[in-house]
């Protein structure tokens, strides 16, 4: 075998250097072209996948405790709150309590979910406190004001699309029917901007003010949610906190994110998945009839080989080698675009949504298995056709029968 | 000089279908070659000239008939131990060169002792000698197309005395040369024949390239019609 290996690499390394150096670079740029396809759309989709995860941190933090059954709340919220504090790998947490309500400025009214935060608080455990785009976010005095969600103001992104409330802005007032029919009227404080609906369609105020909407006492939240040290530990924590004793239903982001993004995510990774496939199927294809065309050109020079003794492996190893040259020099080549690619696309992100940017992320073992995959079907793809005419009786291949 | 018989064929057939046509290339062919013998087998196309050689070189199985080298039966060795009969016992020299042209006249030789488990070093060493051999020790790294018709064929003789075989054949080597050309060629044969003791079996429609031969058999329709040797005229 290790004859076969010397001889196949001599045939290869010869049949390389001295063979057709434009055919070279048109198989290599092809080549590349599909390595780069294999491993670009997931970098991206990766990006878009990390984007909907950083946005499910408004409402869920890195774990959410929600009220179990029926329940439209969350009992002893400040006992349930106390445990996953006492977590020693969780870094904050809070209660929140959430409201259907209509809000009316002038003659234009909107329906809008109105959460209820502890102002103070939400600055560790999340983000709302820093997408303001206009006036200040709540204090922790701040009972009779409210941040209105950007796609309810006239002229923010988004606020086209759905019914919004006109020109209203920091410092008009605003009146709120609560979903029992408690009428308050607030100062709107700031407009939060996260370009994404679950952010950007709501409103917050003070906690203390749904508690007195509703006549519900201290104790009571529709969730209470969590920033641990490490999210990607989150799973780990989670089981935690389910061992320090909270009864209530407890999720991570993550599986909350794959709730809501599941079928979007599902159809992006459908897409990824058949655009991949078809990538590999292209590439064997192109290597198979490369290959095929080279053995079916020198079928007589095969045949001749093996009539002077050179063994059928041997020819063989020499196209499997050529094949993974090929390979090899595609992948590098299209690691270099990839990267050139990735480096751009940093500098200028994808906008999606006119505002949202989508940063691609590399992802270094997708690379290295997309680098065997290819490898693994040159070497099928290169030796297929050169085992078939190594078979064929000397004769048949000298007459290029 | 020919005293020991290296090669014995038996009532030798070959017959190919082509269609519902039998075509009876030989029918029944039987001799002896000795070591050291010179022998060009002649006959008109058809004659099964090719197809004898092709047989005696274990490219192709005769339909029927024995086949001795060293007296050993070579007609029923499986496929591989075939292979390796003729990397390390014969030699065989193609009409139209049949060199791979991305390699170096050097590559084009060395490969074979390469196959043969020669390291690259001894295989190197080995082509240069042979290639000097046949007039070709400044061109070691000259590729095909850096080369003449005749110079292109005394590398295919490089290639096949290398090994040092048992026995070279030639299949019309000097079928696409011109007449000095193949003068270089035939000489370079004969050289390796009277210096070396190399037993050499060609196949020629050429009368001229007899002179250089010590035995001449003649095919006509897959029968052997004559076998002469130099000086002792025989008949089968």
């Amino acid at each position: 075998m290790l004859n076969d290996v010397k001889v196949g690499l001599l045939g290869a390394k010869s049949s390389i250097k001295r063979g057709n150096k434009k055919t070279l670079a048109f198989i290599v740029f092809v080549l590349a072209l599909i390595f780069v396809n294999l491993i670009f759309l997931p970098s991206m989709m990766g990006g878009l996948s990390g984007m909907f995860t950083d946005f499910m941190q408004y409402p869920y933090g890195d774990i959410v405790i929600e009220p179990s059954g029926d329940n439209t709340y969350i009992n002893n919220a400040d006992n349930v709150l106390q445990k996953a504090r006492a977590v020693p790998d969780v870094t904050f947490a809070t209660k929140r309590l959430d409201a259907g309500a209509s809000i009316k400025y002038k003659q234009k009214v909107v329906g809008s979910s109105i959460i209820g935060v502890s102002p103070s608080e939400e600055y560790d455990v999340s983000r709302y406190p820093y997408i303001i785009s206009e006036g200040e976010f709540l204090s922790d005095l701040s009972q009779d004001e409210i941040i209105i969600g950007a796609m309810l103001v006239e002229g923010y992104f988004g606020s086209e699309i759905y019914d919004n409330l006109g020109a209203v802005r920091v410092g008009s007032f605003v009146d709120v029917t609560y979903s029992n029919g408690v009428q308050r009227t607030y100062k709107v404080k700031g407009i939060m901007e996260g370009t994404w609906e679950l952010v950007d369609l709501n409103a917050l105020v003070h906690y203390k003010e749904i508690e007195e909407v509703y006549g519900l006492d201290e104790s009571k939240a529709t969730s209470i949610v969590i920033r641990v040290k490490n999210p990607d530990e989150s799973a780990k924590v989670k089981e935690k906190i389910i061992a320090a004793g909270v009864k209530e239903p407890v999720f991570t982001n993550s599986e909350k994110s794959d709730a809501v993004m599941r079928q979007a995510m599902e159809t992006l990774n459908l897409v990824n998945v058949i655009s991949k496939y078809v990538s590999l199927i292209v590439g064997a294809a192109l290597i198979l009839i490369i290959v095929y065309i080279n053995v079916l050109h020198r079928k007589k020079e095969i045949g001749i080989l093996k009539a002077v003794g050179i063994t059928p492996r041997s020819i063989v190893v020499s196209y499997a080698f050529i094949s993974m040259f090929y390979v090899l020099m595609g992948v590098l080549a299209g690691l270099i675009l990839y990267f050139l690619a990735m480096f751009y696309f940093t500098i200028n992100p994808v906008v999606f949504y006119e505002t949202i940017e989508i940063i691609p992320e590399i992802q270094v073992g997708l690379i290295i298995k997309s680098i065997f995959t290819m490898l693994i079907m040159s070497v099928i793809a290169g030796v297929l056709p050169a085992w078939r005419v190594s078979k064929e009786s000397i004769l048949e291949a000298i007459w290029g029968r | 000089m020919h005293e020991k018989t290296i090669i014995k064929i038996k009532n030798l057939k070959r017959h190919y279908k082509t269609g519902e046509i039998i075509v009876k290339a030989l029918n029944g062919v039987s001799f002896e070659i000795k070591k050291g013998e010179f022998i060009a087998i002649m006959g008109a196309s058809g004659s099964g000239k090719t197809t004898m050689l092709r047989i005696l070189g274990l490219i192709d199985k005769p339909t029927k008939g024995e086949y001795i080298i060293n007296n050993l039966n070579v007609v029923d060795l499986p496929e591989e131990e075939r292979t390796y009969y003729r990397l390390t016992q014969l030699g065989y020299v193609f009409q139209d060169y049949a060199l791979i042209k991305e390699m170096s006249a050097a590559e084009n030789v060395y490969i074979l002792s390469l196959m043969e488990g020669k390291t690259k070093e001894e295989s190197i060493s080995i082509a240069k000698e042979a290639l000097e051999k046949v007039g070709l020790g400044d061109m070691l790294d000259r590729v095909p197309d850096q080369l003449s018709g005749g110079e292109k064929q005394r590398v295919a003789v490089a290639r096949a005395i290398a090994k040092k075989p048992k026995i070279l054949f030639g299949d019309e080597p000097c079928a696409n040369l011109d007449t000095k050309t193949s003068e270089q060629v035939l000489e370079v044969l004969r050289e390796l024949n009277q210096k070396y003791g190399q037993t050499i079996v060609m196949v020629t429609h050429e009368p001229w390239h007899t002179k250089y031969v010590s035995r001449v058999i003649e095919l006509k329709d897959g029968l052997i019609v004559s076998d002469k040797r130099r000086g002792n005229l025989t008949k089968s």
